[in-house]
């Protein structure tokens, strides 16, 4: 019989000092500390317990499968791409450095515009990541590049625009 | 490049300038296959199942944070009810059960867990009378514990003797939290017409129609609608500021279900439901009356205020239902009087009064939200509050709540501080006359005619 959970009152009715559980099993804490101080072995068919991986139920795996499935918006890049956007005071060497630290992260930029206003510039790039390149390192990495009172960066993935601005 | 820089700095702005957010990520967990005849391995199964499903919620919703370049400001997690889950032990005290919810939201790292819950809209099960015992000692021990509890719906009626026991429920919980302003009473919510996928505590719980586990997502964005009626002008006519909040509520769904996708594919668990609801907080420009005074009326409670207030709501839902399938929850405008800085002010100037909120919340999305009121108000009078408010969604076919707060020792327009997205209310007046006769009448008020519909 599959028994979703082991409890510590099921530890404590058990004879003999040692519990099989099957893969499916979940040990509670408090079984298992029961089960310490009783000097019971809890293990599972192939050896030693281990909680199994999350049951989501019958209707998960659709999860997985099937969400990225429905239709998405259309959009230039699809899936690796990012949208860094500069605003700040102008002052040479903005484009420079920004650009530089895109390209050492991996980034190449499909596109570029700037614009002024009174002496504020802000810029926009539109990167595609290539290879390994993690999206949470490029961003924090990006957004630590700016300081008060210079420019800030913010960057975002481009889905974000492809889902509020396409149908 | 694919999109136009206009719309690529409308995007960055309604992030970073209009406070644009994914208000919560909230993982529904069934808990049917944890009940057990012994109370004490309830709790344990409990406290187990919730850890082992939502162990990496906080983490996920950080690394789509992280990845999207959107806040997702709260995780939460939504449980069956628990007065079915422990029926099966026969318990009268449903306290330790309460402990283990929030022993498992502390070990997980989320805000808050809901499900202290019961459905006692036609009736109590003995689970349902032990939980109603246990509901302000429960409240008053733990931290993260939400509770909600059914009371009348449009096919069943009112349980008038459920919404009398709930009254006394409030006063007795407000009393167990006198050292924090009656703050018990905020993790405490009634329902006419409940929603079984709200996402949004207090009421979020999941009911029996739903999945093993099932990811709901709520975002909001008052201040990116604020800020697009602003450029709108005082000139635009209602049509086009009507077409405005659409297109705006539009964008700002896409956001929940780009990140509710998202979230339940890393998660591998069912995609739920995205809940677009207009939810307040006390930061400046994130209210919902700030949006009712761009519209037009002079201040928020005024005449006006409730025509202001359809409009809104029905903007918001249409521009949601077509950017997603999945439109759920309570979806529509939140009215929480002490979360919303405008509210907060409108009630200190006596421009919004308790009988105009009951107005309002006939097209609001929910009902009386963080309402504070004397804390030696009678429960007659708190009873007919409640009453009148289920009443309103029964009759109407929609959903209403009421999250009251009688502040203990404080009278009418006096302050309360709770603090955080809790916020600050000022004690409202519920009046000089009760309905001490109707309170104790008790009984079922039936079914409404429109609910004969097969």
């Amino acid at each position: 019989m599959t028994r979703r959970f082991l409890t510590a009152e099921d530890v404590r009715r058990a004879a003999g000092n040692e519990i099989v559980v099957d893969a499916e099993t979940v040990v509670t804490p408090q079984a298992l500390e029961v089960a310490r101080q009783s000097g019971i072995t809890i293990r599972g068919a192939g050896g030693s317990y281990a909680e199994p991986q999350p049951d989501r139920g019958p209707d998960a795996s659709r999860a997985v499968t099937k969400l990225r499935q429905i239709p998405e918006p259309e959009g230039a890049l699809k899936g690796r791409g990012l949208i860094v956007t500069v605003v700040g005071c102008n002052r040479p060497g903005v484009l420079a450095e920004v650009s530089a630290a895109i390209a050492a992260l991996g980034g190449n930029v499909n596109d570029i515009s700037q614009k002024m206003v009174d002496q504020y510039f802000h810029m926009v790039f539109v990167v595609e990541l290539s290879g390994s390149g993690n999206f949470g390192d490029v961003k924090r990495e990006l957004e630590a590049l700016g300081h008060e009172g210079d420019y800030a960066v913010s960057v975002m993935h481009e889905r974000v625009f492809r889902f509020m601005h396409r149908v | 490049m694919g999109f136009t820089e206009q719309e690529i700095l409308e995007t960055v702005r309604m992030v970073a300038l209009e406070t644009l957010d994914i208000r919560t990520t909230t993982l529904g967990i069934s808990l049917f296959d944890c009940a057990d005849p012994d109370l004490e391995s309830t709790c344990e199964k409990v406290y187990t199942k919730v850890v082992h499903h939502a162990r990496r919620l906080v983490e996920v919703a950080q690394s789509i944070s992280d990845d999207y370049g959107i806040p997702i400001i709260n995780k939460r997690i939504a449980v069956t009810p628990v007065s079915w889950v422990a029926a099966a032990s026969g318990s009268h005290d449903l306290v330790p059960l309460a402990r283990a919810l929030d022993a498992a939201a502390k070990e997980v790292g989320v805000d808050y867990i809901g499900g202290f819950s019961s459905y006692v809209h036609k009736g109590f099960t003995r689970a349902d009378d032990a939980l109603f015992a246990s509901i302000p000692q429960a409240l008053a021990e733990t931290d993260h514990v939400c509770s909600s509890i059914s009371l009348g719906s449009t096919k069943s009626g009112l349980n008038m003797d459920a919404i009398a026991r709930f009254s006394q429920v409030v006063l007795d919980t407000a009393a167990l939290t006198v050292d924090t302003g009656g703050l018990g009473c905020a993790k405490l919510v009634c329902f006419c017409n409940v929603v079984e996928d709200n996402p949004f505590v207090a009421g979020a719980h999941i009911g029996v129609g739903e999945a093993e586990t099932v990811l709901n997502v709520g975002v909001s964005g008052p201040g990116v609608v604020r800020s697009a009626l602003e450029r709108l002008g005082p000139e635009a006519d209602l049509l086009a500021v009507a077409e405005t909040i659409k297109r705006t509520a539009f964008k700002i769904t896409r956001m929940g279900e780009l990140v509710g996708r998202e979230a339940a594919s890393r998660l591998g668990t069912s995609f739920g439901i995205v809940d677009i609801s207009l939810a307040p907080t006390p930061a400046v420009g994130d209210s919902v009356s700030d949006i009712l005074e761009l519209m037009g009326v002079d201040r928020t409670g005024a005449p006006g205020t409730t025509a202001a207030l359809a409009l809104l709501t029905d903007a918001v839902k249409k521009g949601g239902a077509m950017a997603s399938s999945s439109v759920g929850g309570l979806s529509g405008a939140f009215i929480p009087v002490s979360e919303d800085q405008g509210m907060i002010d409108a009630v200190r100037d006596g421009a919004l009064s308790l009988a105009k909120l009951e107005a309002m919340t006939t097209v609001c999305s929910v009902g009386l939200d963080m309402v504070a009121v004397p804390g030696d108000t009678p429960v007659d009078v708190l009873t007919g509050i409640i009453a009148d408010e289920m009443a309103i969604g029964m009759v109407n076919n929609k959903t209403t709540a009421v999250r009251i707060i009688p502040v203990p020792g404080k009278g009418p327009g006096e302050t309360v501080e709770w603090g955080g997205l809790l916020g600050t209310a000022i004690v409202q007046d519920p009046g000089r006359f009760g309905c001490s006769i109707f309170h104790a009448r008790g009984g079922r008020m039936p079914a409404p005619i429109q609910s004969y519909r097969n």
